[in-house]
């Protein structure tokens, strides 16, 4: 529901070791980031890259397409201001007397593209791979072991408080409120202290119930995850793969 | 406010991510060293409900939203250094898990707030706290100006990030994106006080930064129920703009100089003679060059100054839309005007602002 997909059907991709797709997506983002906008066809090969990640996971596509939507707000924001931006350039067009020119609408398309394919590579990551997975991932990336404590605390939680709310909202909606105003805001302060008091003392009892059935600050998992062949190969080839487009974007 | 990947360049994502490794490496010291065992359930508990929280959209006006930050909760809950930590952990799970905030922008969104809000935030925090009666209305109000500067600062730095990575024209951007921050600010720190409000008077103990005697939580038997962010009418919220608008003017200059990058000490440093002459010029200037624009010149000054008159622009237009949005609501059939409700759930009196600015 929130931060793992359905895992009905497990592809090659959601059986990667989690430290290899921890590994690669991390470093295919970077890469990405720093390719020249200029360099329009890599940013193709990327896509291609991506689409075929994707078609391995068989993760939906409509759903994949839909959670990357995050980025079109940001991306509005930059092109509505993209007319008071680099007004000395050629190319471009005319806009109610404001001049959009091509310099501009390189600053647009390499703030798109980027996050849409930075936005993707995330998503089939964590679609592909449960949060127990990534946790463990990070954990044997050798993640201080405070992170790895709070998100799993933190994710254990996160159910409790994000279902809680939804309930509350739930119940707001069918008395008809609906707060509209800044000055209604209050009310939705109230419904989350409630929400934080609630939760938190369950939180509380989960916790004395894990100590007392011999918790000690460690997850055990049945699957250690082990680093083999095929996530060396995975990750190998796709770094190795998005480097070389990088190299030759700049050349 | 999660800055997605390609919206900073590599000067500023790399600046942004050293200084933000750097400051929760060592908040992760300062944490461990007296780390409790239940520090970090409790730690895994606040993170969760501020990724809760952040999934609340709260109304700013008509159909526009904005969301929850939850850094001065983090400060307030469990002082300054564990929050870094939080903040942190919920923007990585949110970049990873996700998809909310690109992976390569994780230390510019850990910097605007993890870092500055938290930082910025607590400062304030702690200034009024010293300054304010102390009382449980001096300290719900050092937390609600406190959040409302958190915001703010974080979306200061956050549009000067993107500006300085010519993804936007920093004198428009910025003053836009920060002025529409001084509203959502509003918001945050109504919910905040609410929150901490409700906290203190169920579960004092979970409070760290509140270091009252208890009295002046639970009262004693016979005296009015304490009011923790109880009325919600027009009015009270119209003084509590109206405080933030004075905040802002009197606490510009030292939140300027007191946070970490020069681009704001410089706006602090030429703001205020600015302000008054060039105010009016700052929207309607073509941006010449893009590089680095108002480095060391009166053009951030002038983007500082005219925040400052955004924030009584805002009071006025917050003022004619309660007029206009009041006229309708009594006109509606069903009469639902929120404020009833919400008054029927709190004890409160009927005078007096509530403790929350």
């Amino acid at each position: 529901m929130l931060l793992t997909e359905t895992r009905a059907e497990r592809s090659r991709l959601h059986r990667l070791d989690a430290r290899a797709k921890i590994l690669g997506f991390i470093g295919f983002t970077v890469v990405v980031v720093t390719t020249p906008a200029r360099a329009v066809w890599a940013f193709a090969l990327y896509a291609v890259i991506l689409a075929f990640l994707v078609g391995l996971s068989r993760l939906p596509l409509r759903h994949v397409l839909k959670r990357a939507l995050v980025v079109v707000p940001f991306v509005l924001v930059v092109a509505i201001f993209l007319p008071f931006f680099h007004q000395a350039g050629s190319g471009g067009y005319s806009l109610g007397g404001m001049r959009v020119t091509g310099e501009g609408l390189l600053v647009l398309w390499n703030a798109g593209a980027k996050a849409v394919l930075g936005v993707l590579s995330m998503i089939i990551l964590g679609s592909t791979t449960s949060f127990a997975e990534l946790v463990a991932g990070f954990e044997q990336l050798r993640t201080p072991r405070i992170f790895v404590l709070i998100v799993s605390f933190m994710y254990r939680y996160s159910f409790v408080f994000v279902e809680e709310l939804q309930r509350m909202r739930r119940a707001m909606t069918a008395r008809n409120y609906r707060a509209r105003w800044l000055w209604n805001v209050p009310t939705l302060g109230h419904m989350l202290s409630a929400l934080f008091l609630r939760s938190y003392s369950r939180g509380e009892r989960v916790y004395v119930a894990m100590l007392s059935r011999g918790y000690d600050g460690t997850v055990r998992v049945l699957d250690g995850g082990r680093f083999v062949a095929t996530d060396a190969a995975f990750l190998g080839g796709l770094l190795a793969a998005v480097v070389v487009i990088r190299v030759f974007s700049s050349l | 406010m999660h800055i997605p990947d390609g919206f900073v360049d590599v000067p500023v994502a790399v600046t942004t991510g050293v200084v933000s490794l750097g400051t929760v490496a060592y908040a992760v010291r300062k944490t461990t060293r007296k780390l409790g065992e239940r520090t970090i359930p409790l730690l895994g508990v606040t993170a969760a409900f501020i990724f809760a929280a952040q999934m609340l959209n709260f109304p700013v006006a008509g159909g526009t939203s904005g969301h929850f930050l939850g850094a001065m909760l983090a400060v307030a809950l469990l002082g300054p250094w564990a929050a870094p930590i939080v903040m942190t952990v919920v923007l990585v799970v949110q970049a990873l898990g996700m998809a909310d905030g690109g992976v390569t922008a994780l230390g510019a969104n850990v910097f605007n707030m993890g870092v500055v809000a938290v930082l910025v935030g607590y400062a304030f925090f702690y200034g009024l706290k010293k300054l304010l009666p102390r009382t449980l209305t001096g300290y719900l109000v050092s937390v609600a100006v406190a959040s409302w500067i958190a915001v703010v600062v974080a979306s200061l730095a956050a549009s000067a990030e993107l500006a300085l990575s010519g993804t936007v024209p920093m004198r428009i951007a910025l003053p836009a994106m920060v002025s529409v921050h001084m509203v959502i600010g509003i918001g945050e720190a109504l919910i905040t006080t609410a929150v901490v409000g409700a906290v203190l008077a169920a579960r004092p103990d979970l409070v760290k930064s509140f270091d009252l005697p208890l009295e002046t939580v639970r009262p004693t038997p016979g005296s009015p129920r304490v009011r923790v962010a109880g009325r919600t009418r027009f009015w009270s919220f119209v003084a509590g703009a109206l405080v933030v608008a004075v905040a802002l003017a009197v606490f510009v200059s030292p939140f300027a100089s007191g946070s970490p990058d020069g681009l704001e000490k410089v706006a602090a440093d030429k703001g205020f003679e600015s302000a008054a002459s060039e105010e009016p010029t700052w929207g309607l200037s073509p941006l010449g060059d893009y590089q680095f624009p108002g480095l060391g010149s009166e053009r951030v000054a002038t983007a500082v100054a005219g925040l400052l008159g955004t924030v009584v622009l805002f009071a006025l237009v917050v003022i004619v839309g309660r007029a206009l949005g009041g006229r309708k609501a009594a006109l509606a059939a069903d009469g639902g005007r929120v404020d009833d409700d919400t008054r029927g759930r709190s004890s409160a009196g009927p005078t007096g602002p509530p403790g929350h600015a």
